[in-house]
Formats: C-alpha cells, sequence, structure tokens
C-alpha cells in the first residue's frame, strides 16, 4: 500500500512539475501569438496588425495581464477541465486536440500494433533459426529498410504507388464523399487512404523492434534452462514459445511503451508528407505560432499519454517479472 | 529537418518525376470521377487548400484564404473583378463630397440561406455590429472609423464615418461581410458562435461539410443566388502536401504556386490539357535597417548597401527567375499605386566602398537575422557585403522568434517578407514588423494620404511616400515573387486575378465571381 502512495506521489509531482514548466516555457520563447497571425511569410497573407489593434486582441486573450496572474488563470481552467480557446486556430484547444488525437491514434496506433507483432515474430524466427538464409535475408532488410530517412521512404511511395500506378490516393485521410456518405463506404476510404502512411511507419519503426527482439532472444537462447528444456525433448516450437520468449520479452516491454509514448510526435513526417490530420504537425503549428493555450493543452495531452504508458510498462513488468515486485515487498 | 525543408525536398523529388516521365496513368480512385460534360450531370470542382477555420465571419483564421472561404458564403456591398471594383449587394452608393456619408441603395429581392429577405436593416446592423466587436477578429478593417448608421428605406442605408477614409472601397465597403441580423443579434461573443446558423449567409454557396483536422471544405451551389446561379454545383476544398502532384493526379483541378515553385509551372505550361495564367505580385522581400543605431542610423550607409547587394543574383540565383527585382517603393509594380519614377542603385560595389571610406565606416561588423527560410537570400547578402568589406554574421530563427527580435528592434540588419503592397495602407510602416524607422514627415504625409478621398490628389501623396522610401532607404526591398494559377481546362476554366487582389488585397486567384454565369 504504501508502494502505491509513494508511487502515486512520484507521478503526481511529476505533473505539477510539467504543468508548471509547460506554461512557463512557451511564453520564454521569443516573440508571441500575434507574430504568425498576419505575419508568416507566405504569398496569401495580405492583411496586416495595426499597432492599436494589437493592443486589443492581447487585452482579449488576456495577454496583456501579469504573468501570475494567467498562470492561475491557466491553473483554474484546468481544474474546470477547461483548456482553453486556441489563439491561432480560432476554436476550443479540447475540440481542436481531440479532432486531432483521433487520427493519430488510428494512424500510429494500427501501424503501433501491426510493427510491434511483426518486429517481435520476426526476431523471433530470425534468432531461432540464427546463422541460416532466412536469418540473414532478414537482418539485411531490415538494415536497409531502417537506414532510409523516414519521409523520403514515403515520398517513394508515393511516387510509385499514387504517382506511378494510381493504385492509392496521394494523401488526406478520407475522400470528402466517403467522409459524408458514412458507414460502411467511410470505414473502406479510411482504410484505403490508411495503406501508404501506415506503411511508412510500419517500415520505419519495424526495423527497431526487429533487431531487439533479436538480440535480446539470442541472450536467452544461450541461458540454461532453455538448454535444459530443448534436453527434456520439448517441443521446438514450445520452447520458443513458453520458455524462451516470454523472458526476452522484457526489455520489449520498456521499448514498445516508450515507442507508445512517443508516437504523438513520431508520425509528424508521415502526417508532413501524406497531408494526414494528427499531433505532431498540429504540436509543430503551435508552437511555430507561439499559441500558447493549444500548445499547453497539447503537452499536457503528450504528458499523459507518456506517463500513462509509463505506469503500465511498470505494471505489466511487475507481471511478467515476479522478482521486480517482489524486491520491493 | 523543418517542416519547409521536407516540403521542398518532397516537391524537388515530384518534379523530378513529374519532368523525366511520359503521362502516367492517372490515379485510381474509390468513386467514379464526376467532373463536367453531359447536361444534368453535376459539376464539382476540387481546390487544394488546408484549414483555414470555420468560414463565419468571425471564425476563419486572418489570412487570405481564410477570407476566400468565408467570401462564398456571405456578401459585401461591393466587390471586385479584373479591371476593380463592382457593384454587389449595393447596386448604386453615393458618397458625400467630405467622404465621410456613404449612401447605399440595395439590389431588391436578395434572400439568406434560410430565406429571410437581406434588408438595410442588416447592413446597418452589420456596421454596427463589427464596430461593437472590433478585438472579436483579427482583420484589419477599419471599423473603428464607423461612426453611425441610418437606416431609410428598405433598400437604402446611410453609413457615416468619423473621417474620410481613403481605400474605404476596399478596405471596409468592399471586404466587411454583411451578415444576418436576426441570427447575430444578442449573440455575445460572435468567435465562439458555431452552429450552423453562424454560416447562414447570403452568398453563392452554402456550407454542406467542415472538418478542421482534416482541412477539408465542401460547398453546394445556393441555386437561387441574385447574382445568377453558380455554374459548380458542388465545391470541395481538400488539404493538399503538394499540389502540384495532386493536379497532375487528377487529384484536384486547380493548383496555385509563386516563387522559385516556378520549375513546376513551366512542366505544366508544356502539357496538354491545363492552362496557366501569370498572376500579378503583391509580396515583397526586404533587408530592414535599424534606424536607431549605428551604424545604419546613417542614410549615407544604407545608400552605400543598396550599391552593394546585387539584387539581380538574388532573383537568379534563389528564385530561378521567379521573381522580379522590387520596386525601392515597396509598393507592387503590378497597381496604379507604384510609382514607376524612383531613384536607382545599380551594382556597384566599388561605389560601395569609396561610400563606406567616406563615412569613415570601414571594419563594419553587423548581424543579419532572418527565418530559416531566407537563408540562401542571407547568404548572398553577406557575400556582397563582405565584397566591400563588411562582417556580416548571419542569425537565423523561426518565423516568431524573428518577429519578436524585430518588434524589440533588437538587430542591425533583417531580411523579412509581407504581403498587402498591393495597398498603399501598407506605407505606414516601411520597416514592418519593425519599429524603429522614426520620420515625422513621413508619417505627417502618410496621415494626409490617409484621408485623401480623391484618388488623384492620393496617388501623388502615395508617390511621394515611395520616393521617400527610397531614397531615405529604411528598407533595401529585394524582389517580388511572381504567381500563377494552373488548371485543368477541361473542369473549368473562368480563372483570372482580380485587380490589386481580392478584398483588401488578398493575391490568390479565387474570386467567387469565376464561379459564377
Amino acid at each position: 500500500m504504501n508502494d502505491t502512495g509513494a508511487k502515486i506521489a512520484q507521478y503526481t509531482v511529476t505533473v505539477v512539475v510539467l504543468l508548471t514548466l509547460n506554461f512557463f516555457l512557451p511564453r520564454m520563447m521569443p516573440g508571441d501569438p500575434l507574430s504568425y497571425l498576419l505575419g508568416e511569410p507566405s504569398a496569401d497573407a495580405p492583411m496586416l496588425l495595426t499597432e492599436e489593434m494589437r493592443a486589443n486582441l492581447l487585452a482579449y486573450y488576456g495577454l496583456d495581464k501579469p504573468l501570475l496572474g494567467q498562470y492561475w488563470d491557466y491553473l483554474g481552467g484546468l481544474a474546470r477541465g477547461d483548456l482553453g480557446w486556441s489563439i491561432y486556430y480560432n476554436a476550443p484547444v479540447g475540440s481542436i486536440i481531440m479532432g486531432r488525437l483521433r487520427w493519430t491514434l488510428l494512424l500510429g496506433g494500427t501501424a503501433a500494433v501491426i510493427y510491434i507483432a511483426l518486429g517481435i515474430g520476426l526476431g523471433a524466427v530470425s534468432a531461432w533459426r540464427r546463422g541460416s538464409k532466412s536469418d540473414v535475408g532478414l537482418l539485411l532488410t531490415v538494415f536497409s529498410l531502417g537506414s532510409w530517412p523516414p519521409f523520403f521512404l514515403g515520398m517513394v511511395l508515393i511516387v510509385f504507388f499514387s504517382y506511378q500506378w494510381g493504385l492509392f490516393p496521394i494523401g488526406g485521410a478520407q475522400s470528402a464523399q466517403a467522409a459524408r456518405i458514412g458507414g460502411l463506404r467511410q470505414v473502406q476510404d479510411v482504410a484505403y487512404h490508411w495503406v501508404l502512411p501506415g506503411l511508412t511507419l510500419v517500415l520505419t519503426y519495424l526495423p527497431g523492434i526487429y533487431l531487439i527482439t533479436r538480440n535480446s532472444m539470442l541472450s536467452v537462447l544461450g541461458e540454461d534452462y532453455v538448454r535444459t528444456a530443448r534436453s527434456k525433448g520439448v517441443l521446438e516450437s514450445l520452447v520458443l514459445l513458453r520458455h524462451a520468449l516470454p523472458n526476452a520479452l522484457l526489455p520489449i516491454v520498456t521499448t514498445v511503451a516508450m515507442r507508445f509514448g512517443f508516437m504523438i510526435m513520431g508520425t509528424m513526417f508521415v502526417e508532413v508528407v501524406f497531408a494526414y490530420p494528427g499531433m505532431g504537425t498540429l504540436i509543430y503549428e503551435a508552437g511555430a505560432a507561439r499559441d500558447y493555450p493549444l500548445l499547453q493543452g497539447a503537452f499536457l495531452v503528450t504528458m499523459i499519454f507518456v506517463l500513462a504508458l509509463n505506469l503500465a510498462a511498470d505494471l505489466v513488468y511487475g507481471w511478467l517479472d515476479p522478482r521486480v515486485g517482489r524486491e520491493r515487498a | 529537418m523543418t517542416k519547409r525543408s521536407l516540403t521542398l525536398l518532397a516537391g524537388l523529388l515530384v518534379m523530378a518525376v513529374v519532368g523525366g516521365c511520359g503521362r502516367p496513368a492517372p490515379a485510381a480512385t474509390l468513386d467514379p470521377p464526376t467532373s463536367t460534360a453531359g447536361s444534368g450531370a453535376a459539376k464539382t470542382l476540387t481546390l487544394p487548400g488546408d484549414d483555414w477555420g470555420y468560414p463565419s465571419p468571425f471564425a476563419f483564421y486572418s489570412r487570405g484564404p481564410g477570407y476566400i472561404r468565408m467570401s462564398l458564403l456571405f456578401d459585401t456591398l461591393t466587390w471586385k473583378d479584373e479591371d476593380g471594383v463592382i457593384p454587389w449587394l449595393a447596386d448604386e452608393w453615393e458618397v458625400s463630397d467630405d467622404g465621410t456619408e456613404w449612401t447605399f441603395t440595395l439590389h431588391a429581392g436578395v434572400l439568406w440561406h434560410d430565406g429571410e429577405p437581406l434588408t438595410a436593416e442588416d447592413v446597418a446592423f452589420t456596421f454596427e455590429y463589427f464596430k461593437a466587436n472590433q478585438g472579436a477578429f483579427k482583420w484589419s478593417w477599419p471599423v473603428n472609423k464607423i461612426e453611425s448608421t441610418q437606416v431609410l428605406d428598405e433598400q437604402t442605408v446611410v453609413l457615416n464615418l468619423t473621417e474620410p477614409v481613403a481605400g474605404a472601397h476596399e478596405g471596409l465597403i468592399g471586404s466587411l461581410p454583411i451578415i444576418p441580423k436576426h441570427i447575430w443579434e444578442g449573440v455575445d461573443d460572435p468567435t465562439r458562435l458555431r452552429s450552423e446558423k453562424a454560416v447562414v449567409g447570403s452568398g453563392p454557396f452554402k456550407l454542406l461539410d467542415y472538418s478542421k483536422e482534416e482541412g477539408r471544405y465542401v460547398y453546394e451551389a445556393n441555386t437561387d443566388y441574385f447574382r445568377g446561379e453558380p455554374t459548380v454545383d458542388e465545391l470541395t476544398f481538400i488539404k493538399v502536401e503538394n499540389q502540384a502532384l495532386a493536379l497532375e493526379t487528377d487529384t484536384t483541378d486547380y493548383a496555385s504556386f509563386w516563387g522559385r515553385e516556378i520549375d513546376a509551372v513551366e512542366a505544366f505550361r508544356n502539357k496538354e490539357g491545363y492552362g496557366v495564367i501569370d498572376g500579378p505580385s503583391f509580396w515583397v522581400l526586404q533587408t530592414i535597417f535599424n534606424t536607431q543605431k549605428p551604424p545604419f542610423d546613417d542614410a549615407e550607409l544604407r545608400r552605400a548597401v543598396a550599391h552593394a547587394i546585387d539584387r539581380q543574383r538574388i532573383v537568379a540565383q534563389v528564385t530561378h527567375g521567379g521573381a522580379i527585382v522590387a520596386s525601392l517603393g515597396i509598393l507592387s509594380p503590378f497597381t496604379d499605386w507604384h510609382n514607376p519614377d524612383l531613384p536607382v542603385y545599380e551594382h556597384d560595389p566599388e561605389r560601395a566602398q569609396a561610400m563606406l571610406e567616406k563615412a569613415e565606416a570601414a571594419d563594419l561588423s553587423l548581424r543579419l537575422i532572418t527565418t530559416a527560410g531566407f537563408a540562401r537570400e542571407a547568404e548572398l547578402i553577406q557575400d556582397d557585403l563582405e565584397a566591400v568589406g563588411i562582417e556580416v554574421e548571419v542569425q537565423t530563427g523561426d518565423y516568431s522568434t524573428i518577429d519578436g527580435l524585430l518588434r524589440e528592434g533588437t538587430f542591425d540588419l533583417a531580411i523579412n517578407g509581407h504581403g498587402g503592397i498591393a495597398n498603399p495602407a501598407m506605407l505606414e510602416t516601411p520597416t514592418w514588423p519593425a519599429q524603429t524607422y522614426e520620420n515625422a514627415a513621413y508619417d505627417e504625409l502618410y496621415r494626409e494620404q490617409a484621408a485623401t478621398v480623391e484618388e488623384e490628389q492620393r496617388r501623388e501623396l502615395v508617390w511621394e511616400l515611395q520616393e521617400i522610401v527610397a531614397e531615405d532607404l529604411p528598407v533595401l526591398t529585394l524582389y517580388h515573387p511572381k504567381m500563377w494559377t494552373v488548371y485543368d481546362a477541361s473542369v473549368l476554366d473562368s480563372w483570372f486575378y482580380t485587380q490589386s487582389g481580392v478584398g483588401f488585397g488578398i493575391p490568390i486567384s479565387m474570386n467567387k465571381l469565376i464561379f459564377l454565369p
């Protein structure tokens, strides 16, 4: 019980510190949220703010108040579950983030499930058949895939699958028609639009999981208990699944949890290349625009995500490896 | 790797493929092509875009494309075509001699999308409402100059201004969207109204669908439109990363390019089935001098720098010819406000050096700030200045950082760009966003022209302002990037560029007139 209490306290302190940093760090960057509204160089922004309008707007968004007052407002809003109003996007921060997060979870989440399952499977097979043709073949393929810059991989897929062969759309999350028709048509269309960006993510992140699994498996396969199981005449496949893999998974759990945590930013390059909605570009744009409320909200969500996964990894670890729990007891 | 350079790389890759291969098979889509041909078939048009906010008059992002999305739903009293101002909701108007009293006669029988009639009451309400809610929108309409309104009868309304406003036609009358009184009356914070009511306008289209995260807008034609039924039944904007690729794969029917994207435009020029329109340039890249501290508080040194910098080389090497050398008076050569007769500073390093020596400014060492997007321009300027003995350290930051430094005045030299140069209002702060230039005579002249309603008189004053800028050089302008529209001619070929830009000066070729008979 004490142990759990300490854990909760630890996480609470982390959250408070992060919330505070979250508020002050964006405000320490040079420039303010009005810089980007009308000014970023582009051919289509004809309007400039007069100094009078700037002052009006700063007041409208409460940015002319003392910093501590703003901090207090921010905490008060959070307590009420109100993330604030985005200055650049001119909409509630909560709804902007939810709108984007859905797509990130769909794109990054499904891709993660695929590359993790595939990475673990292939890594285990590779280690089991160490030195064989299939192991060397896999290793080479994975290494060469892993050395491609991810956005370049995405562009290559577009050039061939969309431009040359016309098999998949060049980008977007769904077509305008499907979005309005809804139902099964929409599901099909979303899946169809998922293929290229999803494939890019899978190919990009697969090598990491594969290599960790392979290494971890190789060390486990050399252990005494595996040799014992084999010498007892246990079926090869059972040795792999029951004895070797569960133990090899320990270091993988940490990696996977971290991967999931950083998924929010990790899909950014794919979002850019495929014009796919998501959190990565949102956070990038919020930073560029110094959109304080949106930055705070987005970081908060990312933070909760990372912390929750850390917690989950802690728990899974304890369950996979009983020694972890025993040491603490 | 920044997003910008990523985009650029993607563009290069695609261009290499587009240029190098023959015409590929069109991209397959789940949907059968629904474009054009055959009477009775719905005509749909797909345009490239991104999210520019909910298209209500108070929620769109304060950038050109945001205004364009909104302008499809809402109308203004007057509008603009290729040649200038045309009647729109107002059939006729009269201005009093002192320029403060405007009387509009509205077009009869105009209906809101919900079927209610649009009357003088709505127009009067609109002006009062915008005046009362000045903090609620981030668009520089001079609504603070509105004094009062009077409704004379159902179709006649008078607008009184606090003082004569030059260019009121563009800034106020020709770009302020008229909103329905029966919806907005009683709405306290207009930016937060997001229901379907917020997009009930009188415009040629109605909003069918909007997705913020996907950057999608779907409009359907308003078949009862008072200026004629739109020629396009459905208009869709989708988010696109690479406009050339989207047009090439028939994902979209239109693309807009500028500056160094000239290479993509040239590729389309030689392809069958595409139309290309050369646009004007209402954007300028300029070198800003900090005139408040040495060394550039001395105008002679600024002129020396003007002789040292080879602007032609920047245009050729950085933009590949996708720009023209800028007018030293800032305003675009594509407007009537532009003064073509300004001083010239030829590229002459020796002369520059002599001027520097005379001013006893040898061994200068400076800091030049700019965004990563203009690093190449900065490099060439660094090169040119080092050739005359000025040491330059280039520092880049993201846009908001540079904007912040410029506003604080912590810089010697900066490269920054902005639009709006079809409109003399841009001359208010030649060094924008820096507020470093102080010249009382210039400010006085600016105020005088801003209150001069008579066009010829105003032009003389605006020309004089440009002369001062070109002589005193608070900024040395570099180039105006060109713009192009490329479109699929089989779908729609009525594209054009609006004189001095849509509304207040939006340079893109998306005027709602294009979709009208």
